[in-house]
């Protein structure tokens, strides 16, 4: 067997030292838990539309022309005989309230099976995997720098502090093409989900939202105004404030390797008339989100995800009904991946107040490459380019419908 | 007079203990040659034969077990490296060998030994797709079909029984047995009756690219 495991056995009641030593062995020979990690480095040249990081209307994350880390993340991950496995994500982030903090921490069982029909579990801080976009260490995009929509939004505000139980039958036990997974979830927290895009709409970008986060946004009239809704122009997304437990469920199908289709549906069952000391309020928020993929080979790729819902707070103080979705395609020639994406959203309201205004869309193109020197070393470029639109910059005296480019060039190291 | 001479030939043919070069094929009803197929010959009255040192391999590489099929004789060591960038857990359930194996991806785990006869389904726990078979014999004289369904094997002259083994094939794999005298028959046929299990190796063509679950 591995010498890690007699390492990891060689346990004595009396020696706890000896086990002190061991696994301080392991963990500098990098034997047993496995440590990855990514840096990105860019220089932007930024529209002139300041981001909502710096308290403005745009939907891109920078503000000014310049140079900035991008990402900076570490996944500390072991896996264990008994089919026992942990996960934790520690990341940095140069923009936002949070510098430093934790994205994802998991705790999973996946027992060693040879049925037909198999489970597994985990428990923790984690993401639905609903996104097919996002599979890179740390839940990073591999595609572009500039996610889309939809999971700009995941990112900055779903994740759900829970258990989620799965049910699975790899095709190949079966001798067969098809693949399946079903997944169940009961969480807590992630109460005030769809604040930001009711108010600043989507966005995109790569900004994770660390553990205690707040992601906030320009200083609404209508959202702060103490006779207004008289909401913070920030949001926490993960607090729990009503006690009642969400649910998410999910099913995935895959044709071998080449085609993956997976479907989710998220409903927080958040009560929208309980609010916080920070008059932070539950939202309840209920969404589809219908992923696919398709290799046509091993280089080349399309894929796509529609996300569908609605959110409500208060005594209906704000109810919208969000549609996005985005259609990619990467292509990979020798160490050089280009991937093009088409974005769309929109948002509509049908609340009670007038004059907080909730309707907001728009459309972007994001195209990127990316070249990777060396298996540690990559450089890449980016280009985007969006149209949007949303009413509420009306109540800043800003006009509502707004271009922006953003042009990106990245360095990157992972280990 | 016939008899000596018979005798004779025998003799003189164990003593200066020829050689002899055949092949095997083996082809569907429809007469399709079917590749990657274990073809082994046991001597009936075996000699001590030495079995090889050599550490065989099967390797992890883009999450896929290389090779898919591993023949190997009895009591022979099999490593397995990991040749990517993430980690495997190698396990099997199988009566002929039961493991599991943590395979970090810097880390050079011990090899195993595989003392029993028959078939060693290997899988992975964290990537559900991956499938392997080491399948382990008593004979120094083994190999697998290429892709016209053809192995030639060098082997001496005698008695040997002709077996035949891979995952798709659903006949029954005594009644592909066959007795062979050497150096008599140097051209073999194996015709299988019942129809393949579906080819799912397309699970090898196109696997999982990038680190998270994908």
């Amino acid at each position: 067997m591995n010498k890690t495991f007699k390492c990891g056995f060689a346990f004595q009641p009396k020696t706890l030292q000896l086990l002190f030593l061991s696994l301080l062995l392991i963990s500098t020979k990098g034997l047993a838990v496995e440590v990855k990690g990514l840096v990105q480095l860019n220089y932007v040249k930024a529209s002139d539309q300041s981001s909502w990081f710096e308290e403005g209307t745009g939907i891109l994350a920078y503000s000014q022309d310049s140079a900035n880390v991008q990402q900076a993340l570490v996944e500390v991950s072991d896996n264990f005989s008994n089919g026992l496995s942990y996960e934790v994500v520690a990341n940095y982030y140069q923009l936002g309230e949070q510098n430093l903090g934790i994205s994802q921490a998991q705790i999973s069982y996946k027992p060693l099976s040879s049925a037909k029909l198999r489970w597994r579990a985990r428990v923790g801080f984690f993401y639905p995997k609903l996104s097919l976009e996002n599979v890179d260490t740390g839940w990073v995009s591999p595609f572009t720098y500039t996610q889309s929509a939809i999971n700009s939004w995941v990112g900055e505000e779903l994740r759900t502090a829970g258990l989620e139980f799965t049910l699975y039958s790899p095709g190949r036990t079966r001798n067969s093409p098809i693949s399946f997974e079903f997944h169940g979830s009961l969480f807590k927290a992630n109460d005030p989900l769809g604040t930001v895009i009711s108010w600043r709409g989507f966005a995109m970008h790569d900004r994770q939202s660390l553990n205690n986060d707040r992601v906030p946004f320009a200083p609404y009239p209508s959202v702060i105004g103490e006779d207004r809704i008289f909401h913070p122009n920030y949001v926490e997304p993960y607090h729990e404030l009503d006690g009642h437990i969400g649910f998410y469920l999910g099913a995935h199908v895959e044709y071998y390797k080449q085609s993956t289709l997976r479907y989710y549906y998220y409903d927080n069952q958040a009560d929208p008339l309980e609010v916080n000391h920070q008059r932070l309020y539950a939202w309840r928020t209920k969404f589809h989100s219908l992923a696919v993929q398709h290799k046509f080979d091993a280089n080349t790729r399309v894929l796509g995800q529609w996300l569908s819902g609605s959110s409500v707070m208060g005594e209906r103080f704000v109810y919208i009904d969000f549609d996005a979705w985005y259609l990619m395609v990467s292509h990979k020639y020798k160490a050089h991946r280009i991937s093009l994406r088409f974005d769309k959203f929109k948002v509509r309201e049908d609340d009670i107040f007038p004059w907080d205004q909730n309707n907001s869309d728009g459309q972007g193109y994001t195209l990127a490459w990316r070249y990777d020197i060396n298996k540690n070393w990559q450089i890449g470029a980016e280009q985007h380019i969006n149209k949007n639109s949303a009413d509420i910059r009306a109540t800043l005296g800003e006009n509502i419908q707004v271009d922006q480019n953003q042009s990106l060039a990245v360095l990157q190291y992972r280990w | 007079m016939s008899k000596f001479i018979l005798a004779l030939s025998l003799l003189s043919a164990s003593f200066f203990a020829q050689s002899k070069q055949i092949s095997v094929s083996v082809l569907t009803e429809q007469n399709v040659p079917v590749s990657n197929v274990v073809v082994y010959l046991t001597p009936k009255n075996p000699k001590q034969s030495n079995i090889s040192n050599k550490i065989k391999i099967m390797d992890q590489v883009n999450t896929q077990f290389l090779p898919h099929i591993l023949a190997i004789q009895k009591d022979t060591q099999v490593r397995f490296p990991n040749s990517d960038s993430i980690k495997h857990h190698v396990y099997s359930f199988s009566q002929a060998k039961t493991f599991e194996l943590q395979l970090y991806k810097e880390l050079q785990a011990d090899p195993l030994l595989f003392s029993n006869l028959g078939v060693v389904e290997l899988g992975c726990n964290i990537h559900d797709w991956m499938l392997g078979y080491i399948f382990v014999v008593d004979t120094p004289y083994f190999g697998k079909t290429d892709i016209q369904g053809k192995v030639v094997l060098d082997l001496p002259d005698g008695e040997y029984q002709l077996d035949v083994w891979h995952p798709r094939v659903q006949d029954k794999f005594s009644d592909l047995s066959k007795q062979v005298t050497l150096p008599a028959e140097s051209e073999m046929k194996i015709i299988l009756g019942a129809a393949l299990l579906p080819d799912v190796n397309q699970y090898e063509e196109i696997s999982g690219e990038f680190s998270d679950y994908e």
